[in-house]
């Protein structure tokens, strides 16, 4: 087993070497753009433990917990270390939470912005290109210079390096001898370890015999599994997760990108990832997507865990489920307040279902 | 007296049952009680009761279930009560269909499916309102006796429209309609109406498969079933022990698993 440390000591290790720290709102982005310009990108995922009356009173009561913990956390303190917060355009309360923090809050941290196209076509493609050059020139006006020269390939080559080694941890998942709970530790370090550390910590990990293993096969979908506990709950209730459609998992399984232009080769990045609400993503294309996750993996049944007001996620549900219901397969919609211990009711949904699909 | 063949017990959110069952799974006894705060001593009471009347229980299969049902550290096995219910259910009316299970803290419906399997569910344990305690809080509120309710509701020849969809408000506004003079019968009907309404909204959202089946403590409540079968058109069947079928599938369980 590798022995993760910390995001503070990862931020604090970076900052050792001189290296600036910046505070990162899902989803997506593009790290190596951070990377290039000396800062580590640190995730934030709505961590339960700040004092959430604190960004309740910038937002309205129908705004998710990673936005409203993650006010909260910056309110209390919780992101002093970093330099600066990149807000992107995930969805509506990602974006109220960029304006909140440049109209309102005005935090010690620069705060950017990063305005996401809804669609795949040649005009979001365009769209996304001209933002990562908006994003690019608001760094280096702010930071005053530009990337030591090659600092941006090399950056660009060493996340596409992390991202397949990422794809092979998923690949070879059933090799590495991992609960889902350690396996997921992992893939999640991708939010805060340098791409050089996720590298290395990939090779690590010794790859065994394919064992039988026992429990009912599901398919996870959703934002993010917190608390992690989650997974040990599965584990126990008799069920594994083969397979997922997470937003901080398989949804961000970037492809290497073949342009010469740094920048349009960012965007190929970020559109080659799986189906996703939150990219404007047809339903039908989604539905095919986890068709055939389900296939590959065996799943008996999806898992729907998404956090509350999760607007994009719950415009798909109705007829995602319509939809793998007409082929079989049987899904149960959760949804959960972002805490720190899992509430009885949202365990005995999922111990329910567990028990109809097994 | 028939020997003990498997034990179930139900720790609910209100009420507190055990039951057992014979070698062909026929209810041949049963406890029930309001819930105890402290669970697992309340467990073993229950369980002292059986053996007094059984003797040792060491090789009765014995399974938990309900809201508690982890606290219940002797139990050979913990399911839920959504599996539970669909399992007594379908046994003792042997038929599947759709379950609507409304009990003091959340309610359920359940498509069963051949052979007491879950087929689909959908659960409301986020609002009181739909559960039995709406019609708890509200009885309290017009001083009448919880039995008495149902009854009370159906005696009314019109009923008030209780618009509020959350348990606080919907008191606000039965206040409001005592201090114009409204009788208690129009509101309570407007009131099991009101509940009856988040059921239909359940049973839809998992589709409707005939027949349709009423179990938990509310099922005792005459007026819900009418109520019920005017909203869907389709007759309710009633197990005989309403509020005994978690802890009766529970032992069913049991007894298969041995």
């Amino acid at each position: 087993m590798i022995d993760l440390p910390s995001r503070k000591k990862v931020i604090r290790e970076f900052q050792k070497k001189g290296g600036k720290i910046a505070a990162v709102l899902p989803i997506r982005y593009p790290r190596e753009l951070f990377r290039a310009f000396g800062f580590l990108p640190v995730e934030v995922w709505g961590p339960p433990h700040a004092d959430v009356t604190l960004g309740g009173s910038h937002l309205q009561s129908y705004t998710c917990d990673i936005v409203r913990n993650a006010v909260s956390f910056l309110l209390s303190g919780g992101l002093d270390r970093t330099d600066l917060i990149l807000v992107p355009h995930t969805c509506d309360s990602l974006q109220g939470m960029g304006s909140v923090l440049l109209d309102f809050v005005h935090p010690k941290q620069k705060v950017l912005t990063l305005y996401h196209p809804r669609g795949v076509r040649k005009a979001d493609f365009d769209f996304l290109t001209e933002e990562l050059k908006r994003l690019c020139g608001e760094l280096s006006d702010w930071t005053g210079g530009e990337p030591p020269p090659g600092a941006f390939w090399e950056a660009i080559y060493r996340e596409e390096t992390a991202d397949r080694a990422l794809a092979r941890l998923y690949r070879d998942r059933e090799l590495l001898g991992l609960s889902d709970r350690e396996f997921y530790r992992i893939v999640r370090s991708r939010e805060f370890l340098p791409a050089e550390d996720f590298i290395e910590n990939e090779k690590k990990l010794a790859r065994r015999e394919k064992r039988s293993t026992s429990g009912v096969p599901i398919l996870l979908s959703g934002i993010v599994p917190e608390p992690m506990d989650l997974f040990d709950e599965i584990e126990t209730m008799g069920a594994r997760v083969v397979a997922d459609d997470l937003a901080c998992g398989t949804r961000r399984l970037y492809k290497s990108g073949h342009s010469e232009d740094p920048f349009v080769r960012m965007a190929e990045r970020l559109f080659s990832a799986p189906p996703d609400p939150t990219r404007g993503s047809p339903i039908s294309e989604r539905a095919d997507h986890l068709k055939n996750l389900i296939r590959k993996s065996g799943a008996k049944g999806v898992l729907i865990y998404d956090v509350k007001f999760c607007e994009p996620e719950l415009f798909d549900v109705p007829l995602l489920r319509k939809k793998l219901e007409a082929e079989g397969t049987p899904v149960n919609y959760v949804e959960f307040e972002m805490g720190k211990i899992l509430s009885q009711q949202t365990l005995t949904r999922i111990e329910a279902f567990i028990e109809m699909i097994g | 007296m028939k020997a003990l063949a498997a034990l179930g017990i139900d720790v609910g959110s209100s009420t507190c049952k055990i039951v057992g069952v014979d070698e062909s799974g026929e209810l041949i006894w049963h406890l029930l009680e309001q819930a105890d705060p402290r669970a697992e001593d309340q467990v073993q009471r229950f369980l002292k009761a059986a053996e007094q009347k059984f003797g040792p229980l060491k090789a009765v299969p014995f399974v938990a279930t309900g809201y508690g049902r982890k606290l219940v550290k002797d139990a050979a096995k913990n399911i839920t009560e959504i599996s539970c219910h669909a399992k007594g259910v379908y046994h003792e009316l042997q038929k599947p269909g759709t379950l609507v299970d409304i009990g003091g803290q959340d309610s359920k419906v359940i498509v069963i499916g051949a052979g007491g399997r879950v087929v689909d569910f959908a659960m409301n344990d986020k609002c009181a309102a739909g559960t039995g305690r709406f019609l708890e809080n509200t009885a309290g509120r017009l001083h009448v006796p919880l039995e008495a309710l149902g009854k009370t509701a159906l005696s009314a020849d019109r009923e008030e429209t209780i618009s509020s969809t959350c348990t606080v408000f919907a008191e606000s506004e039965i206040i409001s309609l005592v201090a114009h003079g409204v009788a208690v019968e129009p509101i309570l009907k407007g009131l099991h109406r009101s509940l009856v309404s988040r059921i239909v909204a359940m049973i839809r959202s998992v589709g409707l498969v005939s027949p349709l089946m009423l179990s938990g403590g509310v099922a005792r409540n005459e007026a819900m079933r009418k109520l019920l079968e005017e909203e869907t058109g389709e007759k309710v069947h009633l197990p005989q022990y309403p509020q005994l079928m978690g802890a009766y599938g529970a032992a069913l369980i049991g007894l298969k698993n041995g």
